[in-house]
């Protein structure tokens, strides 16, 4: 039991309550369990010594090796720490070189790095300083081009350095800085542009010109004649060579770069359009005052277009050819309009001409460019009928000035020089002359040559203007007779018009119509002269025989009025004695005078044409005629005597005489006779007595009184009655006055009755 | 029927040509000149009515061209004249001279009691003179004919010349028709009829014609 219970004890460990109980409660209790432990003690004890016994002697062995290690490991400690003292001297120097080593390789590795990142900057850096100066030299399109690539290539490559972060922060600056710059390039050169076409148009028409002159000859003769002479115009062999162009093209490169290529060219074309409209207005504002005007105007214009034609060929699509086109059709329309009201003012025909020489370069210059020159052409048709008109009111003051000092004398040469003097200035048949001695005597006056030699002097300087127009020798010669003979027509006529507007004498008129005839004779030699100078086939076809007739129409109708105012102031000194009792037997005075005069007169008018003078000499006895019928049948005159009337008879036979003698040759047989039928009628009526005859035929077509009217004859009946009625007034009548106071008194009833069956 | 006239003189212009007569006439017709020369063909005349002491006279005034080559149609016209202006050209000493032919021609053709006169016309050129007043005047006294110097340009005498000549020929017929009229004759040749009525130188007119 006690044992067990130590066991238990020793067996367990840990619970040690039941163990102890039963020690305490167990049978022998607990002296016999401390025995048992006693026992155990001693057993244990007994173990131990046996124990101790068996392991002193290795113990002993032990210690006294652990002794002798002792010694050997102070040894060795002593070997080890020598060791370790010359090792840790030996190291020290290694470990610094080492350290030195790794130091040195770190730097080494950082330079490497350093360098490789440089590496990468460099053609940034040298890009960008290459595109600072390209910028400085205003090489801007390579400075673009650099700048591109600085952007796109060199900036990303590199990375993200402050600098880096500058120089990109820079490229849109100096993007615009360069969009700038060359934008005021290009306004320089548009500045310059306009400075430099007319010079561009002055050169474009010299060559032009030169080009018009160009034939065998005149290369051969230039050749010949300056083959040293160096380039004109700077060197420039083409017109648009004058103005430098590259601006503009660097310019649009640079917007092409810039991507901005639309818009430039929308920008350049807006520009120069307006440009276009600047150089459409005449700078000097009048182009009619001087050619040089003109000239400029027009230099201006072409070289304009020259410039954009050249572009055109040139530009890259800077200027299509739609727009050229229609910026010219513009423009031409313009040019045209503004001609036209400049050269609508111009009086000068000089002027005129030069403009036209300048129209007609200009166009021709247009063509060598290919630029339609649509409404030029009818332009210059136009002021060809300006020219016409100007050149027409000039020589109207030529004629008029002609006209005011014409003398209206034949041509009197006293020598065969000046005959041929004459003849040298107007061409006319002078055989008969050339046979007569001097002084000869043309039958025109000096106007004649001198209107001849000024129709001559206008065809010429008509012709200068229709000279390079192109046109061909028949159409000009056609178009220099119509204007020649619109000029004779209506510029001189008009002058001869105006002349007769004041009463001319005898003389000039009848000079007039000479001269004119010899005028309109001339005019086949005018025809002639003109197809000479055209070079072209003479027309014969055109008849201008009536130019003149309406100044004829008018001169003769003038002779006549004249002759009809003399014939009045002769018949106002009409002094008829009405009461007459015995006529004189002799013609009143003025009759014979007038007569006489009349006679000189027409026979003075020789030089007249027949049909002229028949008129003349018509107009004179048709106003006697009537002057003397007038006279005789003059209400106021109340009492007509027999002897009166015989007196008045005897002076119309006078002028009967005179008719019948028929003054000028060409009147019908008789023709100047019947204008004093109606007056002989009457008087024959009245002095035969007749009236038995004449109430018989009254009425009757072709009567021997046909041309009395019963008005008339009972008028002067009434005033012979009373004459008679006067001078019988207190003496008795006879017998066979009474039956003719009767007869009368019947005669006058029925003369009135017929009178108011008529009215 | 009112007479528009109580005389009608004819006078007739004479003298070389280019001394001046058209424009004496125009000057004195017109009241006007006209400095370019225009020849007369023949004869011309113009007609204006001149008062005299209250009297309406008429004056025809027969301009004759001076050329040669018309002297038969302008001779023709001296015997019907009253009176006759000589006219020279002071500036022309030829024109001068010939007046006196001038004159001769006249007794040849026209009839003895014509009035004359002598005019030195164009007297405003006195640069250009060749014959002095003086001469004028002599050359008057020599013929007992009236003189005065003229100028139509100048419109210088003028009036004064066709009034005195109209003058004298008025008082030589009312002189003549004084003493012609006592005897009361119908000669028919220089009888006026001026007392009678308002009409008086037909009578004169057709002796002309006669002659």
């Amino acid at each position: 039991m006690t044992n067990a219970t130590i066991q238990e004890i020793e067996g367990i460990d840990d619970y040690w309550g039941p163990a102890f109980r039963s020690v305490y409660e167990g049978e022998g209790g607990h002296e016999a369990f401390v025995q048992q432990l006693d026992e155990r003690i001693q057993q244990h004890d007994k173990e131990i010594e046996k124990l101790c016994n068996f392991y002193y002697q290795g113990f002993i062995d032990s210690i006294r090796e652990l002794l002798q290690v002792r010694s050997h490991a102070e040894e060795l400690h002593a070997e080890i720490s020598n060791v370790d003292a010359n090792v840790k001297e030996s190291t020290e120097s290694l470990c610094t070189r080492a350290e030195e080593l790794i130091k040195a390789r770190r730097v080494e590795l950082n330079i490497a790095a350093t360098i490789e990142k440089m590496e990468l900057c460099l053609p940034l850096l040298t890009t960008y300083s290459k595109l600072k100066t390209q910028v400085e030299a205003k090489r801007y399109y390579p400075a673009l081009k650099t700048l591109e690539q600085l952007e796109h290539v060199l900036l990303p490559r590199v990375g993200a350095f402050a600098w880096c972060a500058q120089i990109a922060a820079d490229v849109p600056r100096l993007r615009r800085a360069i969009r700038d710059a060359s934008m005021a390039d290009l306004r320089d050169f548009l500045e310059n542009v306009r400075k430099l076409s007319p010079q561009v148009g002055a050169m474009a028409l010299v060559q032009t010109q030169d080009m018009l002159g160009r034939s065998l000859a005149n290369i051969i003769k230039n050749r010949k004649e300056a083959p040293p002479a160096g380039r004109e115009g700077g060197g420039a062999q083409c017109p648009h060579e004058l103005v430098d162009c590259s601006p503009l093209h660097r310019c649009l490169h640079i917007h092409g770069v810039l991507g901005a290529k639309n818009d430039f060219v929308q920008y350049y074309r807006a520009q120069r359009k307006q440009q276009a409209r600047l150089v459409l207005i005449p700078a000097s504002g009048n182009l009619h005052d001087s050619i040089q005007s003109m000239k400029n105007y027009l230099n201006a214009v072409l070289g304009f277009f020259i410039l954009e034609e050249h572009l055109l060929s040139t530009g890259a699509g800077l200027v299509s050819k739609d727009w050229l086109l229609d910026t010219w059709s513009m423009a031409v329309t313009k040019v045209a309009s503004t001609l036209r009201t400049n050269t609508s003012l111009i009086t000068d025909p000089t002027l005129m001409l030069s403009i036209k020489r300048q129209i007609v370069l200009f166009i021709n210059a247009l063509k060598c460019y290919g630029l339609p020159t649509d409404p030029l052409p009818l332009l210059l048709q136009e002021m060809a009928e300006h020219y016409t008109e100007v050149l027409m009111q000039r020589w109207v003051v030529v004629f008029r000035d002609i006209l005011d000092n014409a003398s209206f004398l034949p041509i009197e040469v006293e020598n065969q020089e000046q005959f041929d003097a004459v003849m040298d200035t107007f061409p006319c048949d002078a055989d008969e002359l050339e046979a007569q001695p001097f002084p000869r005597k043309f039958p025109f006056s000096p106007l004649v040559p001198a209107v001849y030699v000024q129709v001559k002097e206008f065809i010429y300087a008509w012709l200068k203007y229709s000279s390079g127009l192109g046109l061909g020798g028949a159409r000009r010669a056609g178009a220099a007779r119509h204007s020649a003979a619109l000029l004779l027509a209506r510029s001189f006529s008009g002058c001869l018009a105006a002349l007769f507007r004041r009463p001319l004498p005898l003389v000039q008129l009848v000079q007039i119509i000479v001269d004119t005839q010899y005028l309109e004779d001339a005019t086949s030699f005018l025809y002639e002269f003109i197809s000479n100078i055209t070079g072209s086939e003479l027309v014969t076809t055109q008849t201008a025989g009536s130019m003149f007739q309406a100044a004829r129409d008018d001169a003769e109708k003038q002779i006549c009025e004249n002759l009809e105012k003399k014939v009045d102031e002769f018949l106002d000194l009409e002094n008829y004695d009405w009461l007459l009792v015995e006529p004189t037997g002799q013609a009143s005075s003025f009759v014979t005078d007038m007569l006489g005069y009349l006679t000189g007169v027409l026979s003075s008018l020789e030089q007249l044409p027949e049909r002229a003078r028949a008129a003349a000499a018509r107009a004179a006895a048709a106003r006697i005629a009537q002057r003397l019928r007038r006279a005789l049948l003059e209400p106021a005159v109340r009492q007509v005597s027999a002897g009166a009337l015989h007196q008045l008879d005897l002076d119309v036979i006078q002028c009967e005489q005179f008719a019948a003698a028929e003054p000028v040759p060409g009147l019908r047989e008789g023709e100047l006779l019947e204008h004093f039928a109606a007056l002989r009628q009457l008087l024959d009526l009245i002095t035969g007595w007749d009236w038995s005859c004449y109430l018989h035929d009254v009425g009757l077509e072709g009567g021997k009184y046909a041309l009395v009217s019963p008005r008339d004859a009972a008028a002067l009946l009434d005033k012979l009655r009373e004459a008679e009625q006067k001078s019988s007034v207190f003496s008795v009548l006879k017998k066979n006055e009474r039956d003719r106071r009767k007869l009368l008194d019947t005669v006058l009833k029925q003369l009135r009755q017929l009178q108011n069956q008529d009215g | 029927m009112a007479k528009t006239y109580d005389y009608l003189f004819k006078l007739l212009l004479i003298g070389d040509s280019g001394v001046g007569k058209t424009s004496i006439l125009f000057r004195f017709s017109e009241d006007a000149f006209n400095i370019s020369f225009i020849s007369t063909i023949g004869i011309d005349f113009k007609i204006r009515t001149i008062d005299l002491d209250g009297k309406k006279v008429k004056l025809q005034i027969w301009d004759t061209a001076g050329q040669e080559r018309f002297r038969t149609i302008t001779t023709a016209y001296y015997r019907g004249s009253m009176g006759i202006m000589l006219v020279y050209d002071v500036t022309n000493e030829k024109s001068f001279e010939n007046i006196k032919n001038w004159i001769r021609n006249i007794e040849e053709n026209a009839s003895a009691d014509v009035e004359k006169m002598i005019l030195g016309n164009k007297c405003d050129l006195d640069a250009k003179r060749q014959v002095s007043k003086e001469r004028g005047e002599q050359l008057a006294v020599e013929y007992q004919i009236k003189f005065v110097e003229t100028s139509a340009k100048d419109s210088l005498n003028v009036e004064f010349a066709f009034y005195t000549l109209a003058r004298d020929i008025k008082a030589k017929m009312e002189k003549k028709q004084e003493a012609s009229n006592p005897p009361g004759g119908r000669t028919g040749a220089h009888q006026l009829r001026a007392n009678e009525q308002q009409r008086k130188p037909t009578s004169w007119l057709s002796r002309c014609s006669v002659l």
